[in-house]
């Protein structure tokens, strides 16, 4: 209870901070609206060439990849945490953290709201609903329940996975930044479709989860019975990569060095 | 007496890396590198009473700053143990930062973007402070304190000494029993100094609030603290009374000359040469400091001599300063007190 309010409080200060300067709040909300503008146009140049790739035909692989953005963007809104070992190692801002009676990973997460980046959502949702009625898929009273688990699953699974990045600089003394690791991870594992290979399959299932960000989910809406079971399996993925990164974040919290000055 | 703070053989080592040289030593290091381990805080027993305002004391990296994270739960020690208001730190932070204020002077803790109500009223959450202990005492603070004019300010905003006003404020916010301040008054104007310390002092009256502070303005210290805890090269090399440690090594005493004339160091030395003292020369004024022992023979032979050989203009005999005493005892690196 006391962590839902917290997080309302660190919300509204939030969004005071962004209406303080409104005319800003609405430049930024127009260039972020036209960059996902480009962003959809892009997705359907990009894949109108394709006819089928690894087993999908093209409207599905754009169903997929709209599926994709809206777990992201939550992931996005939520797991600011790119520079984390500039700001909070390096800097050692974590100092200031660990003095407040709140988890640590909860305050950063807290601190770095990004709400901006849930308009993704609406581009993905888009996409989603262009692809889907080209491919005249039906939608239940179900559908949007599981399709916010399954949303919720894998922006789960994303926190998970960079959590555990970011914990890297617990332990190594890396001065120079681990972003553009995180930042290659995340593209590579950004939109995989090509799960019928054995290994890649095997990797993007169990040691990086991502095909639960976008295929597997996604492939229930499609009525790929074959991939069901994973698509259910999604939440508990999502949940089980996110204890596990919260725990890997305990033990690392006991190493941080502080930033001598 | 309780006991706030309890330290036993407390410890803290750091990996110092040191890379090789040229190109090859520069790909060596990618794989292993070369590390020392360096005791920053090394065995060190503490033992703080309830009420008590202790100095933390000691030259640059001696490990002051690392001593008090530990005992904030920022730091997990290397070995020792640690008990501070009953709890360990580390092992149960969030219940225990609860029980604390702390304040960096070098690093804010405060948000940057927000106005300082703002901070003050998210704090005022996050340590579950009641609406009416807020205002009972954090009126007083802000009062006293003088930061009524800059609370509608964002931090980022504010000079130095308006900032660090406002971060003892926001360290107070649930008026902890117990407050580390790591140097709190560093870079800050003498009424801003004053202003501070007699607020400190004010909690500690009022509240009865344990404080546990670093600084290398010894004048600080002065002011506030009846013990001093001296750190060298993470060993404690004492603790105990200012007064003590005053009265042990302050037997001595500065002779300040004024010339009319300029006058050149080396005359000076050779005038009173084999007696037992030592010269400084204060560039600024031109004032020479003659440091010797508290003999009245020995004194007087020193301003017979001095004041035959040179025309003079101004003579002072000075006890010396703490600041001296301790400038000593960091040079001679250990304290001997009887
Ligand atoms: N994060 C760190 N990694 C490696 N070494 C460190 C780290 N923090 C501190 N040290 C080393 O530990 C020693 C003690 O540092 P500390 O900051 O505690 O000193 P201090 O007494 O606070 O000094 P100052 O008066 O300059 O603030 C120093 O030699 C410092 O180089
Ligand atoms: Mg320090």
């Amino acid at each position: 209870m006391f962590y839902l309010s917290m997080f309302f409080q660190y919300l509204s200060q939030y969004l005071k901070t962004r209406l303080q300067y409104r005319a800003d709040v609405f430049v930024e909300f127009l260039s972020d609206l036209l960059s996902q503008a480009i962003n959809l146009v892009f997705i359907l140049v990009v894949f109108g060439h394709t006819d089928l790739l690894n087993g999908w035909n093209r409207d599905e692989i754009i169903f997929i990849y709209g599926f994709f953005l809206v777990p992201f963007a939550v992931f996005s809104a939520f797991f600011n945490i790119w520079d984390f070992n500039e700001r909070y190692i390096v800097k050692g801002e974590l100092d200031r953290i660990l003095t407040r009676p709140i988890h640590s990973l909860f305050q950063i997460i807290l601190e770095r709201l990004e709400l901006e980046s849930l308009l993704g959502a609406i581009t993905g949702l888009a996409v989603m609903f262009y692809a889907g009625s080209r491919l005249g898929i039906r939608i239940d009273w179900y559908d949007p329940i599981l399709f916010i688990i399954f949303v919720i699953g894998g922006a789960l699974v994303y926190g998970g996975v960079f959590i555990m990045l970011a914990c890297i600089s617990f332990w190594a003394d890396a001065r120079t930044s681990l972003m553009p690791m995180m930042y290659n991870i995340s593209n590579y594992g950004r939109y995989p479709v090509n799960i019928y290979n054995k290994l890649i399959r095997f990797v993007l299932t169990w040691i990086l989860p991502f095909a639960f960000v976008g295929v597997y989910p996604a492939a229930f809406f499609l009525d790929k019975e074959d991939w069901y079971w994973y698509s259910f399996l999604t939440p508990f993925i999502g949940v089980l990569f996110f204890i596990l990164s919260i725990w890997l974040w305990n033990q690392g919290v006991k190493k941080y060095r502080g930033a001598g000055n | 007496m309780e006991n706030v703070i309890e330290v036993k053989k407390l410890r803290k080592e750091f990996k110092a890396y040191s890379s090789r040289a040229g190109l090859k030593g520069a790909f060596r290091d990618l794989f292993t590198r070369n590390y020392k381990i360096v005791p920053a805080v090394n065995d060190i027993n503490i033992t703080v009473k309830k009420g008590e305002m202790v100095g933390y004391i000691g030259e640059n990296g001696a490990g002051k700053s690392t001593t008090i994270k530990m005992l904030t739960g920022i730091l997990t020690p290397t070995s020792g143990e640690i008990i501070v208001n009953g709890m360990n730190p580390h092992k149960e932070r969030e219940k225990f930062v609860q029980t604390i204020g702390v304040v960096f002077g070098q690093r804010s803790q405060l948000w940057w973007d927000i106005a300082v109500q703002e901070s003050f009223r998210l704090l005022k959450k996050v340590y579950k402070v009641s609406d009416e202990d807020y205002e009972q005492h954090m009126q007083h603070v802000i009062r006293t304190l003088d930061i009524e004019p800059l609370l509608d300010k964002p931090v980022r905003k504010l000079s130095l000494g308006q900032r660090m006003r406002c971060e003892l404020a926001a360290a107070l916010i649930h008026n902890p029993p117990l407050l580390f301040l790591d140097e709190p008054t560093i870079g800050l104007d003498v009424l801003v100094k004053l202003k501070i310390r007699e607020f400190l002092k004010e909690i500690n009256e009022k509240y009865n609030t344990t404080i546990l502070l670093t600084t290398h303005d010894l004048s600080d210290i002065e002011a506030l603290c009846e013990r001093v805890v001296m750190l060298d090269e993470g060993k404690v090399i004492y603790d105990g009374a200012l007064r003590e440690l005053k009265e042990k090594w302050g037997d001595q005493k500065e002779l300040h000359f004024q010339f009319l004339k300029k006058v050149n160091i080396k005359t000076v030395q050779n005038v009173t040469s084999g007696l037992p003292v030592e010269w400084e020369v204060d560039e600024k004024d031109q004032t020479f400091i003659a440091i010797l022992e508290d003999r009245d023979e020995l004194i007087s032979q020193v301003i017979a001599k001095v004041v035959a050989a040179f025309k003079i203009k101004d003579v002072k005999i000075n006890e010396t300063s703490t600041e001296e005493i301790i400038r000593k005892i960091y040079e001679k690196g250990a304290v001997e007190v009887g």
